[in-house]
């Protein structure tokens, strides 16, 4: 509860916020490095501040065409320190910069330098302070993107440019989205000053790759279709796309030489990568020549290794088609998207479920390929889709669907090969493992099982064309199976009767177990064909995993991983995204702050301007779904999932409602959420809310009808399940709220910055006006003081308590939607 | 049909003169048919020989208008004929292939018209002789083989399986076809699975290769090793199995559909002007003249793939999304480039039009379900032999089905919903169930519903003991999958059971919580009622006892452990209730199994298990009634509600002690050889005459083959 000093400027905040380097600012620049860099420890300390100087300088002495060299320079210099693995890529991509860069930036340069010129040299003086801030640990990536959207300076952009590939690629990929929309929407010297380190990490990873190149692609979208198609956004996509970018060209080769050589070969690289210009060099061409000269041969061994061609471009045969890594991925994001189309031309939903279902089955022969999930968090490639798992989710006219994945987990997506196939029905060996011992069986009726099938069946090679080495043991055992499950059952049922005296139970004993086995097992929602989400999604995720992994042919082996994904066709998630960012943003902040405020932002993937991705929240179903399938209030709800009030499983749930309840009244409070009708709201298995669908935001709502005009909803029957308006918990509320804001707002230029960019260039409807983003600044009410602001938060919960409008809406969804 | 093929054949210039004179290749015959080698006076007889349009009918008349005698005198030549039509196999001109490949048919055939009356004879030696037959039988093998695997006309292959048709359903006995043995050692296993692999071959081939796969096994099943079972059993690749999977439920569909045409036919043709009830009343007797010729030779081949493939179970399961509509093969429609999915396995082949038909009304269907349906149809009239023999078969596969842990796992998969349209038999006292209203259930429903069904329309005099005592077994297995693994089935159909109900007791209306198990066990309830009021009838033919036995012990299933299946709470006090309100049909059972096991007759020892079954459901009773009666008599009830009842119940379990049985969740495994290998072998038997027959009627005039390769030549 600390008086955090709120700071009165709302000025650029890099400018204020430097505490760490106080005083003698005429101390030499190593000193105030060295100070710095004592604890970061990703970067050596003299080779980072050699390669800024020199940036520096070079900047300062002018012409482009050095500026852009020296990008070259830099990265040998930050790379000299053999960092590891994070920089070590950097082995060849420079010297392909470079030539890349000539391409395009000989004639880019050249034009701007000499503006650039003669502003910097007004302003070298401020740019040691520049310089100083840059090279100081506080410097973060935020900092970084905020000064390569805000500053005008080619110099400073390309210094962040070079910058970039300091930071963690995790951090970095956070903000793709802006560095993208920069890159696409700006002017040239950011672009100049973004693209080698995007180059350079599609060189490095596939999945990025992917990403860019979808998020080009959908970033793009909204300028005009002619200037589109020259766009440099346009071109880099392509680039991407044509796998001229490939991480491949080493990778690639790997699989199919034989183990042996591909761990000499990757150890042999690393020890290049200071002289990497000629030898680099000289192994990409040999590769590449290989490759060529190989091609026919090493494509018959892809198309062994992908089962079918399938994901590989069905026109063109896969080795004369331009990219061959990214295609695979497409081709399998692309039949998703397609059976998203068709499935929207179903009239019922239980059309759509069996549509769907049938779809993924045939999409199931395809499997395992080198595919993946995007959303995922790490790398792996698709072996299955237990497409009997699949649901279609509520929606009027689309078909947005929620598949399961079962990925195998890999170390390097890009090195390792995609797993061999393993026929559905290899489960049933499997299976078998659950049920092997226990003989309580007659001999009689052994031999009986046996011989059902004679001769042949009692031979062992007959079974093990299962050539899984492991499995093979329990084989013979797997045509005896239900006997042995019989006999395992009765006894376990039996419970110990041994002896032959007749043994009795209790009738209520048998009626009380059964109660008691219903009461144990969580309640689950009924089947509904009008909405058959609600039960897949009820149903608790381990609970999910442990019965599709029993199902699965794969699901024995140690890597084998379930993830889960949503669909959507027809949708534009770009919004999703920068709604994703803004919370993930949040979180941050708050967890830097200590607020305990939760949030759960989800993963999205923008496909495109009309398609996407989202990573499902699990363990949690609708608000809508909750009422509509238990008919009792949410507190009523709660009291059934959690006990009574004093329980302390009822306490927690309650207290991570409220938790969640604060964190999601702010989230909607800065962001405009609308549309917040209960179906948008969904409810985990640990009481928390998650608000869904940022389909409208800032400055778009649904129908501009005027409804939901308090600052967000808050129903009576969230104030319920708190413990009433008088109760700890709403006061609790209320001050998490106010401490969330005093936090966001202490923060709220990392917020803004993510908004405001992707506002560049863009069509959204929620940046519709010119007033957006002065809006969002207001609501972060950085004037007033903490009583004022507590003042405010009073007001807000009373408006939203009161709120008719909520009501209102809720009716009218009620009535046009059928939502609870 | 001969000068049918005639007039359409080669030799139209020479034959339209009409004059008795001979064909060329008549008279070449003649030739073979004297004692003297042909070739001796032509050395290029036999090269012309494969140039002739083959005249079947000519030849098959001249083998069998001989006797035993006559043909032994001319072994030689018909050796020599058959080496030599295994040498032009081997021709690269698809003529002589074709016209090699009829002349063999006619010649197995013809032999073997022989063999019927004079038996003893022995065919190897008449057709190649002991000597040459198993180089021969090899090359004629391996050559069959290369054309049925080659790049090769389709005509031709199909013409290669109507060969090896011919001969695998020459006799009768499939066992007694002493041939085959060279069958069994050259296989042409192999073959027959790449045509089932490839789409384009499956759809020419396809039910040939699969009713002669599983004719092939069939051979000597019981007696020695047949090749053909030990690899069919193996297989796994699913693109194969997948393909055969296609075959059967194509058929099968197609079946379903021919039947529903005529059920259609009738009713417009025969009701149309008859008024609803009036017309009901009749349907009964206008169904039993629908009849579409059942096709065992195909459920054969599923009952095969079932019992001997594991592999085989994961294709009922899997969704032909395409195979509603696929009577007709669809047009070669060109993929559409636009289509982004290339979504073309390489296994299904109508769906390579790429995007899957987008008839909204055509359901997902899979295997398993067109069995279904095509067993409901099937098993609705055992009447005459064909159906039985096919009802038995389709509950021998429900059986195999039941016992399968992985198609148990799909059966009662809560995420694999399926409408199933069964066919349900229209009785004055039901209404037909509405199609539409059909709710969306795990299969397992579907699959009690079809045994339910059968339980209820098939007490009658000619009462199908067997088919009866298979159903309950059905339904057992699938209880004990459903104990085992906790599988709590939730049944909320109200609709579809309240017709039933009805029938089975018009005067209970029961609400919301009126289960298809509970109509289960009224339905069981009223099979036992019905062994018990045709006692006398039925035990002269039947040991009703066993059927009796597993009733009870279903029953006792859900008494002992109703805790490990039952959905709910409430489910098992409406089974106490349901054997409280149906006491009287209990203690008459007893009383009358008590009867007879204390005579000493035939009956006592079958008779006396059923005694000893009953004892937890008489202790239920003679729990509960006493408290019933008091309670009725405290509150001055004359007649206790369902409600009331069950008040009664839930209060008073705890003072009552059941006795734990052995073996209820135990069960024999199904087990051809021991029992069921006179029914497989009558079967086999009625399918290779049927074969056989339909061979020889239509399948060998090849004017489409002889078009096809003059225009080549």
């Amino acid at each position: 509860m600390g008086d955090t000093v709120v700071e009165p400027a709302p000025l650029k905040p890099p400018s204020e916020p430097a505490p760490g380097p106080p005083g003698n600012n005429g101390g030499s620049l190593l000193s105030v490095i060295t100070e710095g860099v004592g604890e970061l420890s990703v970067i050596d300390p003299e080779v980072a501040q050699k390669a800024c100087q020199e940036v520096l300088e070079k900047v300062k002495l002018l012409h482009g065409g050095v500026a852009i060299s020296s990008r070259g320079t830099a990265l040998e210099l930050v790379n000299g320190d053999g960092v590891d693995s994070e920089i070590r890529c950097l082995d060849d991509p420079p010297a392909q910069i470079r030539e890349e860069e000539d391409e395009m930036g000989a004639t880019v340069a050249s034009g701007t330098a000499k503006g650039a010129r003669r502003r910097r040299q007004n302003n070298s003086a401020k740019q040691s302070w520049l310089l100083r801030l840059f090279e100081s640990k506080l410097f973060d990536i935020s900092m970084a993107i905020s000064y390569l959207y805000n500053s005008k300076e080619p110099g400073v952009q390309a210094y962040i440019g070079n910058r970039l590939f300091c930071f963690r690629n995790e951090d970095v990929d956070f903000y793709l989205p802006q560095l993208l929309n920069m890159y696409i929407h700006m002017d040239e010297d950011v672009g100049d000053a973004i693209k080698p380190y995007i180059v350079h990490r599609c060189r490095q990873s596939i999945n990025f790759s992917l990403q860019c190149a979808l998020l080009l692609g959908a970033y793009s979208s909204d300028m005009h279709i002619s200037t589109q198609r020259h766009s440099r956004g346009t071109k880099l996509r392509k680039l991407i796309l044509s796998d001229e970018l490939k991480p491949a060209h080493r990778k690639r080769e790997l699989p199919s030489l034989s183990p042996a050589p591909d761990t000499g070969l990757s150890p042999s690289k690393r020890t290049h990568q200071r002289s990497k210009s000629d030898a680099t060099a000289s192994i990409s061409l040999s590769s590449n020549l290989k490759r060529t000269a190989s091609n026919p041969k090493v494509e018959n061994e892809d198309e062994v290794k992908f089962p079918g061609p399938l994901f590989s471009m069905v026109s063109s045969p896969s080795f004369t088609s331009p990219h061959p890594l990214l295609a695979p991925e497409r081709e399998f994001i692309k039949s998703l998207m397609a059976i998203g189309k068709r499935l929207a031309t179903l009239p019922t939903k239980e059309q759509k479920t069996q549509r769907l279902i049938s779809e993924l089955s045939l999409l199931n022969h395809k499997l395992p390929a080198r595919v993946w999930l995007p959303t995922a968090g790490f790398d792996h490639h698709v072996v299955r889709v237990p497409h009997t798992q699949a649901v279609v989710l509520n929606s009027k006219d689309k078909a947005p669907y929620l598949i399961y994945v079962e990925a195998l987990e890999c170390e390097n997506f890009d090195t390792t090969s995609v797993p061999a196939r393993i026929p559905e029905n290899r489960i049933r060996s499997t299976r078998s493992v659950e049920n092997l011992p226990e003989c309580g069986i007659t001999h009689e009726q052994r031999a009986g099982s046996f011989s059902t099938v004679p001769n042949y069946d009692n031979d062992d090679e007959a079974w093990s064309v299962d050539d899984i080495g492991e499995l093979q043991v329990e084989l013979p055992e797997v045509h005896t199976n239900s006997c042995d499950n019989i006999s395992q059952f009765s006894v376990d049922s039996i419970t110990s009767q041994e002896s032959k005296e007749p043994v009795f139970i209790a009738a209520g004993d048998i009626r009380r177990r059964l109660s008691e086995q219903l009461a144990h097992t969580p309640t689950a929602f009924k089947r509904d064909p009008e909405d058959p989400s609600a039960v897949a999604l009820k149903e608790p995720w381990q609970e999910k995993v442990r019965r599709i992994r029993e199902g699965s042919p794969y699901g024995h082996l140690p890597n084998w991983r379930l993830l889960s994904v949503i669909v959507k066709c027809g949708d534009d998630l770009r919004q999703e995204l920068l709604a994703f960012q803004v919370l993930k943003q949040l979180q941050s902040i708050w967890e830097q702050e200590r607020v305990p405020l939760w949030i759960k932002p989800y993963k999205i993937l923008v496909i495109s301007a009309d398609s996407g991705m989202i990573e499902p929240v699990v363990n949690a179903v609708s608000i809508h779904q909750v009422k509509k399938q238990s008919q009792l209030s949410l507190l009523d709800y709660f009291l059934q999932e959690h006990g009574s009030y004093t329980t302390e499983a009822f306490l927690s749930a309650q207290r991570n409602f409220v938790q969640s309840c604060a964190g999601y009244c702010l989230v909607c409070y800065l962001l405009q959420v609308k549309d917040r009708h209960n179906g948008n709201i969904l409810l985990d298995a640990e009481g928390h809310i998650i608000h869904i669908d940022f389909g409208f935001i800032l400055s778009s709502s649904p129908r501009n009808l005027g409804f939901e005009t308090s600052a967000f909803k808050l129903t009576t029957e969230f104030v319920d399940v708190m413990g009433g308006l008088d109760g700890d918990m709403f006061n609790y509320y209320k001050m998490l709220m106010l401490q969330g804001l005093i936090a966001a707002r202490k923060h709220m230029d990392k917020v803004v910055q993510i908004v405001e960019i992707m506002q560049q260039g863009s069509q959204l409807p929620c940046f519709h006006g010119s007033s957006t983003i002065r809006n969002l600044k207001e609501r972060f009410h950085m004037s007033m003081t903490e009583e004022q602001l507590q003042l405010l938060v009073e007001q807000m919960v009373d408006g939203s308590m009161r709120s008719i409008t909520t009501k209102l809406y809720d009716g009218f969804q009620y009535l046009t939607n059928g939502i609870m | 049909m001969a000068q049918v093929e005639k007039r359409g054949g080669l030799l139209r210039k020479s034959s339209a003169s009409k004059k008795p004179l001979k064909e060329k290749v008549v008279l070449m015959y003649d030739e073979i048919f004297m004692t003297e080698d042909p070739s001796k006076c032509s050395p290029r007889f036999w090269e012309e020989l494969f140039l002739m349009k083959v005249n079947l009918e000519y030849l098959e008349g001249k083998l069998e208008s001989l006797d035993g005698e006559e043909l032994m005198k001319i072994k030689d030549n018909i050796n020599c004929l058959f080496q030599h039509c295994i040498q032009a196999l081997g021709e690269e001109h698809p003529i002589r292939v074709v016209n090699a490949l009829q002349t063999l048919c006619a010649l197995i055939r013809g032999v073997h018209q022989k063999n019927k009356s004079t038996s003893g004879f022995d065919i190897i030696n008449m057709l190649m002789g002991f000597d040459k037959a198993e180089l021969c039988m090899k090359n004629l093998m391996e050559s069959l083989d290369s054309l049925l695997c080659a790049e090769g006309s389709e005509s031709l292959k199909s013409l290669c399986l109507k060969l090896l048709l011919c001969l695998v359903t020459v006799t009768d006995n499939i066992s007694q076809n002493t041939i085959l043995e060279y069958v069994m050692i050259n296989s042409i296993f192999e073959a027959i699975l790449q045509i089932l692999s490839h789409p384009p071959s499956r759809r020419e081939h396809g039910y040939d290769a699969v009713v002669l796969l599983a004719l092939l096994v069939n051979y000597r099943k019981y007696e020695s090793v047949n090749p053909y079972i030990v690899k069919l059993s193996i297989v796994d690749d699913e693109a194969t199995l997948n393909g055969m999977g296609l075959v059967i439920a194509q058929a099968l569909s197609e079946y379903n559909r021919q039947y529903k045409d005529k059920e259609e036919e009738h009713q417009s043709g025969f009701f149309s002007a008859l008024t609803n009830m009036v017309g009901s009343m009749f349907i009964a007797d206008a169904h039993e003249k629908i009849s579409v010729q059942t096709n065992e030779a195909i459920l054969l081949a599923l009952y095969e793939a079932v019992h001997l493939n594991r592999n085989f179970i994961t294709v009922l399961a899997q969704s032909h999304p395409e195979m509603g509509l696929v009577t007709t093969p669809v047009s070669p429609a060109p993929t559409t480039p636009a289509t982004p999915l290339g979504t073309t396995p390489p296994s299904s082949d109508v769906i390579s039009s790429v995007e899957l038909p987008l008839d909204a009304d055509v359901q997902t269907s899979n295997l398993l379900i067109t069995f279904l349906k095509y067993s409901s149809i099937v098993m609705q009239d055992t009447k005459d032999e064909h159906r039985l023999h096919s009802g038995k078969l389709c509950l021998i596969i429900l059986t195999c089905i039941a016992e399968d842990q992985y198609a148990n796992a799909f059966l009662h998969d809560d995420n694999m919903n399926f409408r199933v349209n069964l066919h349900r038999m229209p009785m004055r006292h039901r209404k037909k169930a509405a199609d539409k209203n059909l709710p969306c259930r795990p299969l397992v429903c579907a699959v009690l519903d079809l045994m339910v069904e059968f339980i209820v329309t098939h007490m009658m005099k000619e009462f199908p003991m067997d088919l009866y005592v298979r159903c309950i077994q059905v339904v057992h297995k699938l209880l004990c999958y459903q104990k085992k693994c906790r599988v709590r089935l939730h049944y909320t159909w109200r609709e579809l059971w309240s017709e039933k109900s009805e029938l089975l007791h018009p005067a209970a209306i029961f609400d919301a919580q009126d289960s298809p198990r509970k109509e289960t066990w009224r339905t069981l309830i009223n099979l036992l009622k019905f062994l018990m009021s045709n006692e006398t009838v039925l035990l002269a033919k039947h040991n009703i006892f066993t059927l009796a036995l597993m009733i009870v012990n279903l029953f006792n299933m859900f008494i002992t452990y109703g805790d490990t299946f039952l959905p709910t709470p409430s489910s098992y006090d409406e089974l106490y209730y349901e054997i409280i309100r149906m006491h009287q049909s209990f203690d008459n059972l007893y009383s009358m199994v008590l009867r007879l096991s204390t005579n000493a007759g035939q009956w006592k020892e079958a008779a006396s298990k059923v005694t000893h079954a009953l004892v937890n459901i008489r202790a239920i009773i003679n729990h509960f009634n006493p408290k019933i009666e008091s309670y009725a008599a405290v509150n001055h009830i004359s007649q206790l509600s369902e409600e009331q009842v069950l008040e009664v119940v839930r209060a008073n379990y705890d003072t009552l002690t059941l006795k734990l049985q052995d073996g209820l969740d135990q069960y024999e495994r199904y087990s051809e050889q021991h029992k069921e290998a006179a029914f497989f072998k009558e079967l086999v038997r009625s399918i290779s005459t049927n074969v056989r027959r339909n061979l020889a009627f239509h399948t060998l005039s090849q004017e489409v083959l002889l078009k096809e390769f003059s225009t080549i030549s």
